[in-house]
């Protein structure tokens, strides 16, 4: 089996065939001496144990995989995808094809994955959106016609406000709402951001307008020239006025500070049990084998280690959140029924 | 002067120069083909970028906003399409001008009055970034919601003959903008369970409709197709006495694209259909409008393409994306590692020259594109009247389906000429409509938003200083035309009862 695969690997990418062969060869190595040699060379330990797994890594059954985004080119989710296929493609042995399905905020996308055959040859970049389509609408097919396959990062939510404000702290925006009414932004009606400041509003039981917008750039503008107290938006979106001093952090809504912004405390710390969690992860056709489940899996936890990729994507904001299929399938689930209740509590679904 | 040098030196040391003649003539070709906007030319683009070097691919992106921009009015003036939302108010003088046989005389004066509108928005991105961009800083929601009113009221004037029918249409257009999802509470309206509904109906498909499809399905009716008359193929570009008269509204046309370019949100279509309202003011030919002005081609055209380099003011200072189109050219930067906002200019000083020096070169390059261009697109609207119309439903009906691969979008075209249709046995004008649609979402989510903001309390458009101005602004645009309606009524009242005595 592993002779075939070099052979058809090697027409097409010399580096994949030296790879392999290299990888070949140490397996049989490791095969003859298992003992004498597994506890050397770190990084491939795991697979010197196990021969027959390596020659699974490299052999991923296809040689082109296409991975299918709703968002348009240069989006968050068409930059992730890409970052993953250059950093994965190498290493599977396999051309990564990133594909825009448009339309239907994902509809389109999903009604696409779920009626592929699940050979583990198109996935799909799973963000939010996709849930919140599936519940919005009565899109043809849902995210429960899709079968989770892994996470890959947490995209930060944070809380932002004009640097010359009257803000210096999150518990000021809190009192001053408290006081009188608070001004709060968030991007679109539909969104995880929404969904975060009116769990606020809840919890800390003020009065706060939460004013949605038509995406984030609006929404910048107008923290930055004083009609709003606060946004709430991915961190990657205010980087620059971040870096130039116009914008000021307050808060995250992650469940722990991050490592980029140990300064900034998280929203629970300051007393309000919320965490949101914009996840980034691939979504599959029902039914994938567990072969190929396993090799994204493993595939993908070992390309997060990479030190060239962590800092392409620590400085992109994006915190790695490695989950494999079962963890994923459980997080999506509890996602889906919070976002779920959410909105019927708001009354944008019965 | 030493950036000036600097920009020279690139121009002959990196491919940025090729880059704004291909981007052009690839946006050129996009933003003629009805269907694919600007923003869609680019993001077919961008894939193709990111192994490029970061200063050409930059500049491919912003020279193919530009060609875009006016590809647009190609079709707009030839067949009544407009090929992208902006062209749409070149859709009015100019398809008038090419029933008349001046199709030459049309796109010349458009190509020519794009590339001044080009250059003197380039002149405004390069020496009024600063102040332009504390500009757009200043359009709070009520601002907005003001500007959208403002828009509205061209209705007013631009209503036809009866204003009452002009308002009708209006709401017409203000009823199809609300399908979608509502802007504040994110329930579906209207949607009918339908996904392709959620993001609501494009209004470049309902312009195609109501210009574009409800003509043809017109057209197929008629009785007897003439043979086609022996019009030169050749463009004209206006002779020294029109470009006299030209400078006008192309002045009018530059002014309004410079401010609404840098407004995020606000974008061409606006722009070009408020110079359209003023040259139209300020003309000394008010008669001629609608009915082939060249005045009335040269403001749109002008306008518009002064915001595709003006919308850049917002992105490059504050990194944030004032259209779908900059959005685009945001993720091209992003990509190279070129973060856009205040430190771009102190820390890649060249990108921003090369970028400038693209722009340059890629209106220059508009010019000698456009005149190759054009005379093919002429000889081809000359064909016998059958092909012609097979070729404009072919095309029509490819791009509206290569928005979204959906077949969904090309019954909500039909859908639109089935309804032009219906509005011309009644009388109904199709400008107003388009304005509703247009202008509607940006009207009622904004008006929401600044509710919002003040618990329900109107009196804070009246605390937002824009947004004081720009109502006034569009309340006397109003009295002013009802006023002349009513004068001119009288005049003509009077005028009959002593031709009658």
């Amino acid at each position: 089996m592993s002779l075939s695969i070099e052979t058809r690997a090697g027409i097409r990418i010399p580096s994949v065939v030296a790879v392999g062969f290299l990888a070949l060869l140490s397996a049989c190595a490791a095969w003859a001496q298992e003992d004498s040699q597994t506890r050397e060379a770190a990084p491939g330990r795991d697979s010197m144990r196990q021969p027959h797994r390596v020659a699974q890594a490299i052999s991923y059954p296809h040689e082109v995989v296409t991975l299918l985004t709703h968002s348009s080119p240069g989006s968050g989710s068409d930059l992730f995808l890409r970052e993953l296929a250059r950093r994965l493609g190498p290493q599977m042995g396999v051309d990564f094809v990133v594909e825009h399905v448009p339309g239907g905020g994902g509809a389109r996308a999903m009604s696409r994955l779920a009626n592929a055959r699940p050979d583990g040859s198109v996935f799909y970049a799973a963000t939010p959106s996709f849930i919140f389509t599936s519940l919005l609408s009565r899109p043809a097919n849902t995210f429960r016609d899709l079968e989770p396959l892994i996470n890959v990062f947490f995209d930060q939510e944070v809380v932002y406000t004009r640097s010359d404000g009257p803000f210096e702290t999150f518990a000021q925006v809190i009192d001053s709402a408290r006081a009188g009414r608070g001004r709060w932004g968030a991007a679109s009606p539909g969104s995880l951001e929404r969904q975060a400041l009116e769990r606020l509003r809840v919890a800390a039981d003020v009065r706060a307008a939460i004013v949605t917008h038509d995406g984030g750039g609006d929404l910048i503008l107008n923290v930055l020239n004083g009609t709003l107290d606060i946004g709430v938006g991915e961190a990657q979106e205010i980087r620059s006025q971040l870096e130039s001093g116009n914008l000021r952090l307050l808060a995250v809504f992650s469940d722990a500070r991050l490592p980029e912004l140990p300064q900034i405390p998280t929203v629970r710390e300051l007393g309000y049990d919320i965490v949101v969690t914009k996840f980034r992860g691939l979504m599959g056709p029902p039914g994938l084998s567990p072969e190929i489940v396993g090799a994204w899996e493993r595939e993908v936890r070992q390309v997060l280690d990479d030190p060239e990729y962590r800092s392409s994507f620590s400085q992109a904001m994006l915190t790695p959140a490695f989950m494999g299929q079962a963890d994923f399938t459980r997080f999506i689930d509890g996602f889906a029924s919070d976002t779920e209740a959410f909105l019927r509590d708001t009354g944008v679904i019965r | 002067m030493d950036a000036v040098l600097q920009g020279l030196e690139m121009l002959v040391s990196t491919p940025i120069g090729l880059a704004a003649v291909a981007g052009v003539a690839w946006g050129i070709l996009g933003g003629a083909l009805p269907g694919i906007s600007p923003s869609i030319s680019m993001a077919l683009l961008l894939p193709f970028t990111y192994g490029m070097e970061p200063n050409s691919a930059i500049v491919l992106l912003a020279s193919t906003y530009i060609g875009a921009e006016y590809g647009g009015s190609i079709p707009a003036i030839l067949i009544r399409t407009p090929g992208t939302n902006a062209a749409a108010a070149t859709v009015l003088d100019g398809y008038a001008m090419k029933q008349r046989g001046q199709g030459g005389e049309a796109l010349g004066i458009s190509l020519y009055s794009g590339v001044i509108g080009g250059f003197i928005g380039l002149l405004m991105l390069v020496l009024l970034t600063r102040p332009l961009a504390n500009l757009a800083l200043a359009f709070t929601p009520m601002s907005y919601f003001a500007l959208g009113v403002l828009g509205l009221s061209v209705i007013a004037s631009l209503a036809g003959p009866s204003i009452l029918k002009g308002l009708a249409a209006g709401l017409l257009g203000l009823m199809v903008a609300t399908v979608g999802t509502d802007p504040v509470s994110g329930v579906p309206r209207f949607t009918f369970g339908r996904p392709e509904l959620l993001d609501g109906i494009a209004p470049i498909l309902v312009m195609v409709g109501l210009f574009a499809v409800s003509e043809l399905f017109r057209q197929a009716g008629a009785r007897a197709w003439s043979a086609v008359g022996g019009e030169a193929t050749r463009i004209r570009f206006p002779g020294s006495r029109l470009r006299r008269r030209l400078v006008k509204p192309q002045l009018i046309g530059t002014s309004i694209g410079t401010v609404e370019g840098v407004i995020p949100g606000a974008g061409g279509t606006i722009a070009s259909f408020l110079s359209y309202n003023e040259a139209r003011r300020w003309s000394k030919f008010r008669d001629e409008f609608g009915k082939g002005s060249p005045e009335g081609i040269a403001a749109p055209e002008a306008a518009n393409n002064t915001v595709a380099s003006t919308a850049l003011v917002p992105l490059l200072s504050f990194g944030i994306p004032g259209s779908n189109s900059a959005a685009i050219l945001l993720g091209g930067l992003l990509v190279h590692g070129l973060l856009p906002g205040p430190r771009l200019f102190t820390e890649n000083g060249d990108a921003v020259v090369g970028l400038y020096t693209g722009l340059f070169v890629a209106n220059l390059s508009l010019l000698a594109l456009g005149s190759l261009i054009l005379p093919v697109c002429l000889w081809l609207v000359n064909r016998s009247r059958a092909l012609l119309m097979a070729f404009i439903y072919a095309l029509i009906f490819s791009g509206v389906y290569t928005i979204n691969s959906s077949l969904f979008d090309v019954g909500l075209v039909l859908a639109a000429g089935a309804a032009g249709v219906v509005m011309r046995l009644v009388g109904l004008p199709i400008l107003p409509a388009v304005l509703g649609v247009v202008l509607g979402f940006l009207v009622e989510s904004n008006y929401r938003r600044s509710l919002l903001l003040s618990a329900g309390d109107h009196s804070i458009f009246l605390e937002d200083p824009i947004a004081v101005g720009l109502l006034t602004a569009a309340a006397l645009f109003i009295a002013g035309s009802l006023g002349t309606r009513m004068w001119l009524a009288v005049r003509r009242e009077g005028a009959t009862a002593s031709a009658e005595r």
